[in-house]
């Protein structure tokens, strides 16, 4: 199959020129800014009364840890809630924004949120940006019509499924789903099952990490349990603990006082009261 | 035409820290247990540690596949030696013997790195590091690998070591009691677990004393 | 990265997509896998969409490019259908998808199957492949596993067929493609329209014909094995 042709000229849609000499410029040897990804783990699943969503909280910079408790689950709306797996700027700013026109959106309209909303401005907007935005996302909630769980791709596509996983540990996650799903889980069996696919996750995947976090939306209710399970304490501290061996010490002291830089010069006539 | 070019590299990055400390009339020498490539974990019980004489430890992290061949090199080259000299290689003599053999390799290195630690012939603890083509220094306490950039500012705030500039040279062993330096290198590593994806699972600490050695494990974090 | 597990690369359907026209009306036909390289992202996907009542519409190629496009063929739809006052026909649905797969084809990578069933035309069927071409068919296949599917269809496709051989065909035709194309999988959807209306239809994994030496599904390699060849413990 033949790649795009370019003598057609395009028509509408954003300029990607830049994004092309970024992949030129990375092919003859420039390092690009590393950007914070979270290698992750998130997931999502249908239970009898609504839809639980899970994540690790590792965001990971190359090999380096950057953060060890991060929160992964996004608000989106009141009764929806957005995992967000990727780049970190740009699954925090892409659900930031949709949150934003979906609050305008609730003052228009009177009513409540439907996750079939927040699912349509997230996919256009990811897809009007080709798939450089970098914002795989498990979007959950409970609307008038029900429960509702999604996957959104980076790309724009959007899948509706039962459960859900994504991130570097999804393969992980998706053996403990594809391994004990069932219809009609209750609130406990759906919080345990999503709490052991992160923990897969967290436990095999490299890129994810740290502690799990929860969030269960139900008809008029969000229970968000941050931090729901602690796996990863830290293994030893030393009994007498560390401390720099010796104080810094002051070399040199000098105080440079402020000099005033408007003078006021007492002239003319004083101000009339 | 088509360029031609070889889609494949002879090389993998398996992770894992290691780290020595030379004491007076100690060594230790620690390295934590994790095997990875890319983002998935191979093992989370691969000892990085391998004894190469009575009074020397090499602890080595990088490729596998060449750690390996280079572990079964000098365990080779070191019985060729007790036959011939019938005695066993003091530690500053493994330490030429490694640095040979990695320049042997110089445009297809070994992909290793290394730090060497032991006993010299005085009893007094030493540590040598390594890089990949054989660059070795004698010094008081190192670290190599994927956590070393965690863990060497570490040991250097708390082990500040003389120039090895100075004359008359100075002694680069450090003034930690051995159970000081086994704390400090257990605090080392479960830090360095914190932040460092590749470094994890269990610690392997090996001391080396005039008593011989002794072998410890500590539980890391496992995610 | 594993070969070919590159959770990176953009979503696209490796597809199986079929549309036949019968005596009345239309049957159109689809696997259900979708998958990112080697990775099979969702094995229970709904590639045959709705765009009005009457007219559906099958998805091959990337996942969000197709779904963009439908999404908006549908909205045209809409409007149309309001503005006319009676529901749109086949024809006007596959126009407008022509019309956006042959002014965007630099942007876009899908082919797609249009087919319906209106009071002017009856049942019809539309192939509109990846550069915008638009072709009325007696029966139009598509996606990868569709070059497994032309000599079969060259020599079992009649006309005249009655609704039960049309839906027959398409099943054992995706089944068929299942069987050899590694990118089409899952399980088989289907879509009656006629003038009574609209039937879907599904067929799961293992109620599928097999053919020649082809295993039965399992839901585990244990299962092959059997309980019998439990493997023993490992000793030292």
């Amino acid at each position: 199959m033949s790649k795009a042709t370019f003598d057609v000229p395009p028509k509408g849609g954003f300029s990607f020129d830049l994004c092309k000499r970024n992949d030129m410029l990375i092919k003859k040897g420039v390092q690009p800014p590393s950007f914070r990804k979270t290698g992750t783990t998130i997931v999502g699943l249908v239970f009898q009364d609504g839809v639980i969503l899970g994540a690790d909280t590792r965001a990971t910079e190359g090999p380096i840890v950057c953060d060890k408790n991060c929160e992964k689950i996004h608000y989106m709306a009141p009764n929806i809630y957005c995992c967000g797996a990727g780049t970190a700027a740009d699954t925090e700013s892409v659900t930031d924004m949709i949150s934003s026109q979906l609050k305008l959106h609730r003052y228009h309209t009177g009513r409540e949120s439907r996750v079939v909303t927040a699912l349509t401005l997230l996919k256009s907007h990811l897809f009007s940006y080709q798939g450089y935005v970098q914002a795989a996302l498990v979007l959950g909630g409970v609307d008038v019509t029900g429960p509702h769980l999604h996957t959104i791709y980076p790309h724009g596509s959007t899948d509706t499924l039962p459960f859900a996983t994504m991130g570097s540990g999804s393969l992980a996650a998706m053996s403990v789903f594809e391994s004990k799903y069932r219809e009609g889980l209750t609130r406990e069996e759906g919080i345990d099952m999503v709490s052991e696919a992160i923990c897969s996750g967290i436990f095999n995947d490299l890129g994810s990490g740290s502690n799990v976090d929860i969030c269960v939306i139900t008809k008029g209710n969000v229970e968000y349990l941050r931090n729901h399970k602690l796996p990863n304490p830290r293994t030893y501290i030393s009994a007498k603990g560390y401390s720099f061996p010796k104080p810094i010490e002051v070399l040199l002291t000098k105080v440079t006082p402020l000099r005033e830089k408007v003078e006021i010069i007492e002239k003319g006539d004083a101000m009339e009261e | 035409m088509t360029k031609h070019q070889a889609n494949w590299s002879p090389y993998d990055f398996n992770g894992g820290t290691c780290v020595a400390i030379a004491g007076a009339d100690y060594c230790v020498i620690a390295a934590d247990t994790r095997m990875s490539t890319g983002y998935s974990i191979l093992t989370r019980d691969y000892s990085k540690i391998c004894k190469l004489a009575d009074k020397c430890v090499m602890a080595s992290s990088g490729f596998q596949a060449d750690v390996r061949a280079l572990q079964k090199l000098l365990e080779a080259r070191h019985l060729t030696y007790q036959h011939q000299h019938n005695k066993q290689m003091t530690c500053p003599a493994m330490a030429q013997l490694l640095s040979n053999t990695l320049y042997y390799k110089r445009f297809f290195p070994y992909y290793s790195f290394n730090v060497l630690g032991g006993l010299d012939d005085k009893g007094k603890g030493c540590v040598f590091t390594y890089d990949a083509v054989g660059s070795y220094e004698r010094v008081g306490y190192s670290s190599q690998g994927s956590g070393a950039k965690l863990i060497m500012p570490f040991l250097d705030n708390q082990l500040k070591s003389p120039s090895p500039l100075l004359l008359p040279a100075q002694d680069a062993v450090t003034p930690l009691t051995e159970a000081e330096a086994v704390d400090l290198v257990k605090t080392a590593f479960a830090s360095a677990t914190e932040r460092d994806i590749y470094t994890g699972d269990k610690l392997e600490i090996v001391v080396l004393n005039a008593e011989g050695d002794r072998r410890e494990y500590m539980n890391l974090r496992k995610d | 990265m594993e070969k070919g597990l590159d959770l990176d690369a953009p979503h696209s359907m490796g597809t199986t997509i079929i549309g036949v026209t019968y005596d009345g009306g239309v049957v159109l036909g689809a696997d259900s896998r979708t998958s990112t390289g080697a990775y099979v992202a969702n094995r229970a996907s709904d590639k045959i969409t709705q765009l009005t009542d009457n007219v559906y519409l099958c998805r091959s190629g990337s996942a969000a490019d197709s779904q963009i496009v439908s999404d908006y063929v549908r909205y045209f739809l809409h409007q149309h259908t309001i503005q006319l006052g009676q529901p749109a026909t086949v024809k006007v649905a596959a126009n407008l998808v022509r019309l956006l797969s042959y002014n965007n084809k630099n942007m876009l990578q899908t082919g797609l199957i249009v087919g319906g069933w209106d009071k002017y035309d009856g049942g019809k069927i539309y192939g509109v492949p990846l550069g915008g071409t638009i072709l009325e068919q007696p029966f139009a296949i598509g996606g990868s596993g569709s070059s497994y599917l032309y000599g079969f269809f060259d020599q079992a496709w009649r006309e005249g067929m009655t609704k039960e051989q049309a839906e027959d065909l398409v099943v054992k035709a995706v089944s068929l493609a299942i069987a050899r194309d590694g990118a089409s999988g899952g399980v088989v959807r289907t879509v009656t329209i006629n003038s009574d209306g609209v039937t879907r239809n599904f067929y799961s994994g293992n109620e599928l014909p097999r053919w020649h030496e082809e295993l039965e599904p399992q839901y585990s390699l244990l299962n092959i094995w059997g309980a019998a060849a439990s493997p023993e413990p490992m000793s030292m």
